[in-house]
Formats: structure tokens, sequence, C-alpha cells
């Protein structure tokens, strides 16, 4: 496994640094940006995957990855490896669109799986409603909230390709869990499956989805409904 | 008149509003013994309106399998065309991610069904759906047409 550190044209090298899905505090903010003076960083750019990538001199490198480090932020893993993943600020304090806890659920499946060894670079998006911000379907591991804390999953999506492709639906309306044992699941048959250096998308082609898709009581929807629904359906004096 | 739509806002008080001094006010139930707000599709659209408003959320999901099909009132469509006007002014358009358990979209089922018994694909664009309406209702759309054309506030 490599990290996100890589020359640039003019001699100097980017850091990747990876916050919880693109959410730093205010004080990260700052001890960011007293590093960016202290260590005469020329310039700092936002990633589209949510990451920020800091100009250094070579030499400077490692101080001012001791000094992200020091911030409880990390250079993000590279290279054939489970990347940074990439949330909506969909939950129930921010986005009015959100259908479920999106960024949560992105923040915890960045923490078990990022940084695991595929055999090529492995992206998950995770949106809190069919818009997809995040563009779930271009991601190899795309998760969209489904309403409650259930979620639809689509795999073998990738967008940075010159034939890109959609990921296709496996799941609709699991628990949050099934999200991780399904993960769990469809990395294990990458591994086990995709050739070297293969995109689990091309393997999906080449292989079939039927052979990466979960044991069927994995993919089973959620039986409880929405709890929304649900009150509206008290609200309404429906039966339940 | 309420604008035609903003994308970056919904006023639902003024759907529920029309749904109110539109319809419920030419009701011959209203107040009456008679009326079953449980079977009712502009009360069922009014109370769903009434649930969300506080929550500040327009999609419930597996809403619009709720939709009452016991309504069996004879509707005015010119009562109905000025709500089914007022909920393409709120529509946000959202073309491919249309939901049918969107607030709005709920309403306007509710307003078809009651009117025509049937429901027609929302294709999550106003001009589409007008276009939609007008093969399917001829008179309707013209209705609902005039209504976004020269519509009155509901109080008017």
């Amino acid at each position: 496994m490599g990290e996100g550190y890589f020359k640039q044209r003019n001699g100097l090298y980017v850091l990747d640094v990876m916050g919880a899905c693109g959410l730093m505090t205010g004080e990260q903010f700052r001890g960011l940006a007293a590093a960016v003076a202290e260590l005469g960083v020329p310039a700092v750019k936002l990633t589209t995957r949510q990451t920020v990538v800091l100009l250094v001199p070579e030499e400077k490198a490692a101080a001012l990855k001791a000094a992200v480090e020091s911030l409880g932020l990390r250079v993000a893993p590279y290279h054939n490896v489970v990347r940074p993943v990439m949330a909506c600020p969909g939950s129930a304090d921010l986005c009015p669109r959100a259908l479920g806890n999106a960024l949560a659920l992105g923040q915890a499946l960045q923490e078990r799986y990022t940084g695991q060894e595929v055999p090529k670079d492995f992206k998950i998006s995770v949106a809190g409603c069919p818009r997809g911000c995040t563009e779930p379907y271009c991601a190899d591991f795309g998760v969209v909230a489904a309403g409650g804390e259930t979620y639809n999953v689509a795999i073998g999506g990738f967008g940075g390709s010159s034939r890109p492709r959609h990921g296709e639906l496996i799941a609709r309306r699991v628990p949050r869990d099934a999200v991780f044992a399904i993960l769990d699941h469809v990395l294990e048959r990458y591994r086990a499956l995709a050739q070297p250096r293969e995109k689990l998308g091309r393997a999906v082609e080449r292989l079939g989805l039927e052979a990466f898709l979960p044991p069927a009581q994995l993919l089973r929807p959620a039986e409880e409904p929405d709890p929304v629904l649900l009150e509206l359906k008290a609200f309404l004096g429906a039966p339940e | 008149m309420t604008p035609t739509r903003k994308a970056v806002d919904v006023n639902l008080g003024a759907l529920a509003e029309a749904l109110e001094k539109k319809i419920c006010a030419a009701c011959d139930y209203l107040d009456a013994a008679e009326c079953r707000p449980e079977r009712c599709m502009v009360a069922f659209a009014r109370k769903v309106l009434a649930f969300v408003l506080p929550k500040g959320v327009l999609d419930v999901p597996g809403a619009s399998q709720l939709i009452p099909a016991t309504d069996f009132k004879v509707y005015v469509p010119e009562d109905v065309a000025a709500a089914l006007a007022e909920t393409l002014r709120q529509c946000r358009e959202c073309r491919d991610n249309h939901s049918p358990d969107c607030v709005i979209a709920l309403t306007r089922a509710c307003l078809e069904n009651a009117l025509t018994g049937r429901r027609i694909d929302y294709p999550g664009s106003v001009f589409l759906y007008l276009a939609r309406l007008r093969e399917q209702d001829p008179r309707l759309a013209e209705l609902v047409a005039r209504e976004l054309r020269h519509g009155t506030r509901p109080e008017d």
C-alpha cells in the first residue's frame, strides 16, 4: 500500500490529506493553515474525492505529514487500495433532501475499509438520496439512502476512464448492517476473482454480476418500514 | 398568484391553501355528517401536507402507497384544476430524480385520481406533464394551463 504523495512537474510534491469524508473541524483547518504558512506550502487544492492536497517541497514533506497527523488527519492511502470514501452531507441535521444518514455511514465505511488492499483502486461513494451528489453509480461500491436506515447498493461503476461504466444495483432497501456485510462479500470476491489491476466493473463484465453477488439473505430488504412512514400512518390513523 | 416555479423554495402552505379554499370550501360535504376524511383524496393530501410542513421534509418513502382508493365523490374540474395548477407551480422539476413519494407529487396524484380515476405518470417536468395531460384529457389540460397563466391566489 502506498500513500498519496506524488511528485509534480515543477519538482514539488503533493500530500493528499483525508478528513472524515470531507468533514474537518475549524481546529484542523486552522492547524493546516498554520502548517501551510510555516512550511511554505505554495498551494492547497480540494480534490474530487473530498480530500485536500498540499503542495510542498520534498525536504519539508515529512514535517508536513507530521503536522497533518498531529491534527487527527492522515495522508490518504493510494495504489490498489480502498480509497477515502466520498459521502454527501445527508443526515438528520444537514441536507433537507436526505433520506438517511449518509455522512455517518460513509465515515464508518471509511474507518473500516480505507487502505485495505485490492486488485485495483476501489472507490466507495455514499449518497443520502437518489439525486446522488456523490455520484454513487460511478463508484466501485455505491450506496444510496432509501428511507429510514435502509440503503440501495450498486457495484462495478467507475467514472475515471476513457470507457466509464455505471454501477449495477444489487440490493434495495437493505438495513445499514447489511451494507457492511455486502461490502465484505464483494471485496472478498473481488480479491479472489479479479486479475491484477483489474477494476471491479471490468471483472463484472468478464465474469458476470452473479459471481460477485452476496447470498440472498444479505440482499433481503429491511422488514421495518421507514419510521417517518410509520409516523405518517399513525398521523393518518391508517393501519400499520 | 404564487410564482410558477422557483428551484430554491417550495411553498407547501400555498398548496394546502389551494386544496382547502378551492376544493374543500366548495364541497357539498363540508362540515356535514357525510364528510369522510379517511376516504377523501383531498383530505388525505391535506393531512399529508400538515404532517410534513412542521418536519420540513418533501419526501416520505412509501407514502404514495397510502393514497385512498375509496373516494367516489364527483369533483368539479374547474376547482381541481386550480389546485392541480398549484402543484405545478410548486414542482421543482426534478426530471430524472422525480419521486412519486414527494408530497407535491402525492397531492397531484390525489387530484388526478379524484377527477379522472387514474394517475398520470409524471415526467418530472411541468411542460412535459401538460403535454401528457393534453393527450389524456384535453379539457383538464386547458383548465390547468389557464390557471397557470391567469390563476388567482386561493383567497382571491
